[in-house]
């Protein structure tokens, strides 16, 4: 019997909250009041005992994101979000632990509900789990960081190794790059700083955990990936938060610098809550023979506004962005990607698919951008949007621009609904309507699921397939 | 056909200072850094916006595009950090009876 689309919406929610929706009691070391000044910043740089230079850094970004307006394209979403509502530092643990021992005993339950020490029992390199504003848990495999494999928490990764950090920090996103950037550079806290030494292949995935549990929370991680030459990393984050009724905010910057040869994948399951806005800045550069992938899962928050790109900088590289976003009720997803051609023959693919149901609104901007000189450029955009009802939104706004001729440039965009001849078929051969849906779902959008680790790609067809309950009404 | 244009003398142009001439349609920014002289057009090559009025630092001998936060090296005109990927265009500077002058075409 076909479920009703208010109860399988209830039965969305109660799941969100069971599994990741819950919070626990506030027992923090330092919880910043609401609001963003000058006196914050500096708090946030003294109680991390920052060089100097990063101090000045954080406070000329502030003076940045003060400066700008808040942008007006988008969503009419971003109107809703107010900076004097959020709280921009809350301190959990005293310093990242090497054990779960060390985390503290609230913080460590919500990990272990949400099964992250289990995962890296199994399948994982190195951990890192953040829990408000910083990392409460580090930890990275022996034999790895006896390769000289860097995984750390990017507070301490600025400590231990400032100056990596300080040639590569910001190089990719400056801090003037947009208001977000600028933000995230004044207030920014954890996040992950990974140093893959030349030739070492790590072949496990590294993962990230973030998780916002306060109420107005603001989480502003920063992530540096360096992989020197011919080196391979896959990092892998994702991130849920408690369901509250106001509004929360996650603004991270991540800059990937792939060098010669080298190759990083970074693979991101986005799970928010729908209170927390998801505004975010993720760039990379691949020089000469290297390959950056960006692969782009977005089921959560209210609003999406993410656009991974990659600057195809050295002669060879390559760049692919693989996205998915689905958009439920009162959800805009507006994702999508960037490439930039810059050097000859470079290759690209941006592979982009949004599902949109019970009014929700799912959006493609990409950029593809070939400079003069890039001759015997390749690329492929294909971005398609599922619709599977008439309440709910698909645009799509794609850039292409080519300023050199000797390019090869193709681009497909298609816009479907679930369609009754589709169902028909599958019904007719006895599968009930509500399965025969799920199945053109999963279709759709397997060729992206299939790239994903096999945990992850279970758990994104478990989430898909929870969205997606009872939703032929 | 490259022409020769003049600055200003040299004595108004101290170190850490910059400034601004036109010629014909090009806007170029001329900057002392630590008593070198580099002059760049005046166009951030990331959106077309001005680009010598930014935070000019003549000990790394860098200008910061206000719009996006592009750093440019004054004495190559390339980009030091992104979104800009693409140099800017240098001039010669030439000082000639205590006078700087500015090689265009």
């Amino acid at each position: 019997m076909a479920v009703t689309e208010n109860e399988a919406l209830a039965a969305i929610n109660a799941d969100y909250e069971q599994r990741y929706g819950f919070h626990d009691a506030e027992n923090y070391l330092y919880k910043a009041p609401k609001g963003l000044n000058r006196e914050i910043v500096e708090k946030i740089s003294e109680f991390k005992s920052e060089p100097q230079w990063m101090r000045e850094f954080r406070l000329k970004a502030l003076d940045h994101f003060l400066a700008r307006p808040q942008p007006t394209w988008g969503s009419p979403l971003l109107a809703e979000v107010d900076y004097d509502d959020i709280h921009y530092f809350v301190r959990a643990s005293e310093k990242p632990g090497r054990s779960w021992d060390d985390v503290p005993e609230d913080v460590k339950r919500t990990f272990d509900r949400l099964g992250i020490p289990e995962a890296e029992r199994k399948f994982l390199a190195g951990v890192g789990a953040q829990y408000e504003s910083e990392v409460v848990y580090h930890q990275v495999r022996e034999d790895l960081e006896k390769q000289g494999v860097i995984f750390l928490d990017m507070d301490s990764g600025l400590r231990e190794h400032e100056d990596i950090v300080r040639e590569h920090f910001a190089t990719v996103i400056p801090p003037n790059d947009n208001k977000l950037a600028a933000l995230n550079s004044a207030v920014w806290s954890g996040g992950s700083f990974v140093y893959v030494p030349e030739g070492v292949h790590v072949e496990m995935p590294l993962q990230a955990y973030f998780r916002i549990n306060t109420e107005n929370m603001g989480q502003f991680e920063r992530t540096l990936i360096i992989a020197e030459p011919g080196s391979y990393v896959h990092y892998v984050e994702g991130c849920t938060a408690p369901t509250y009724s106001s509004n929360s905010l996650h603004s991270a910057v991540v800059e990937l610098i792939a060098k010669p040869g080298a190759r990083i994948r970074y693979t991101t399951v986005q799970n928010w809550s729908t209170n927390v806005f998801n505004l975010v800045t993720k760039r990379a550069v691949a020089h000469e023979d290297a390959t950056v992938e960006w692969v782009d899962c977005n089921l959560g928050s209210r609003l999406t506004m993410k656009y991974p790109s990659v600057y195809l900088m050295g002669e060879r590289a390559h760049g692919e962005i693989l996205s998915i976003a689905f958009a439920g009720k009162g959800q805009h997803q507006d994702a999508g990607g960037k490439i930039i051609h810059v050097a000859p023959n470079t290759t690209s693919n941006i592979f982009a698919k949004s599902i949109s149901k019970d009014g929700g609104r799912g959006s493609y901007r990409g950029l593809l951008e070939i400079a003069k000189g890039a001759h015997g450029a390749r690329s492929k955009v294909v971005c398609d949007a599922l619709l599977l009802d008439e309440h709910s939104r698909s645009d799509t706004y794609p850039t292409i621009r080519i300023s050199e001729d000797d390019v090869n440039v193709g681009h497909e965009a298609t816009v479907s609904k679930v369609g009754e001849d589709q169902l028909f078929y599958l019904m007719s051969h006895g599968i009930p309507e509500d399965e025969a849906s799920k199945l053109i779902v999963n279709g759709f959008i397997e060729p992206i699921t299939k790239e994903l680790p096999m945990e992850y790609a279970v758990e994104m067809n478990r989430l898909i397939e929870l969205q997606m309950e009872g939703s032929i009404g | 056909m490259a022409e020769i244009i003049d600055v200003c003398p040299v004595a108004e142009l101290p170190p850490g200072e910059r400034r601004l001439v036109e010629w014909e349609d090009l806007e170029i920014g001329v900057f002392n850094c630590g008593g070198n002289l580099y002059a760049i057009e005046d166009r951030c090559s990331h959106d077309d916006g001005p680009l010598a009025e930014g935070e000019f630092d003549p000990e790394h001998c860098t200008v910061e595009c206000p719009r996006h936060g592009s750093l440019f090296d004054l004495r190559t005109g390339k980009p030091k950090t992104l979104p800009a990927y693409v140099p800017v265009d240098t001039f010669a500077v030439i000082i000639e009876d205590e006078t700087i002058k500015l090689e265009v075409e």
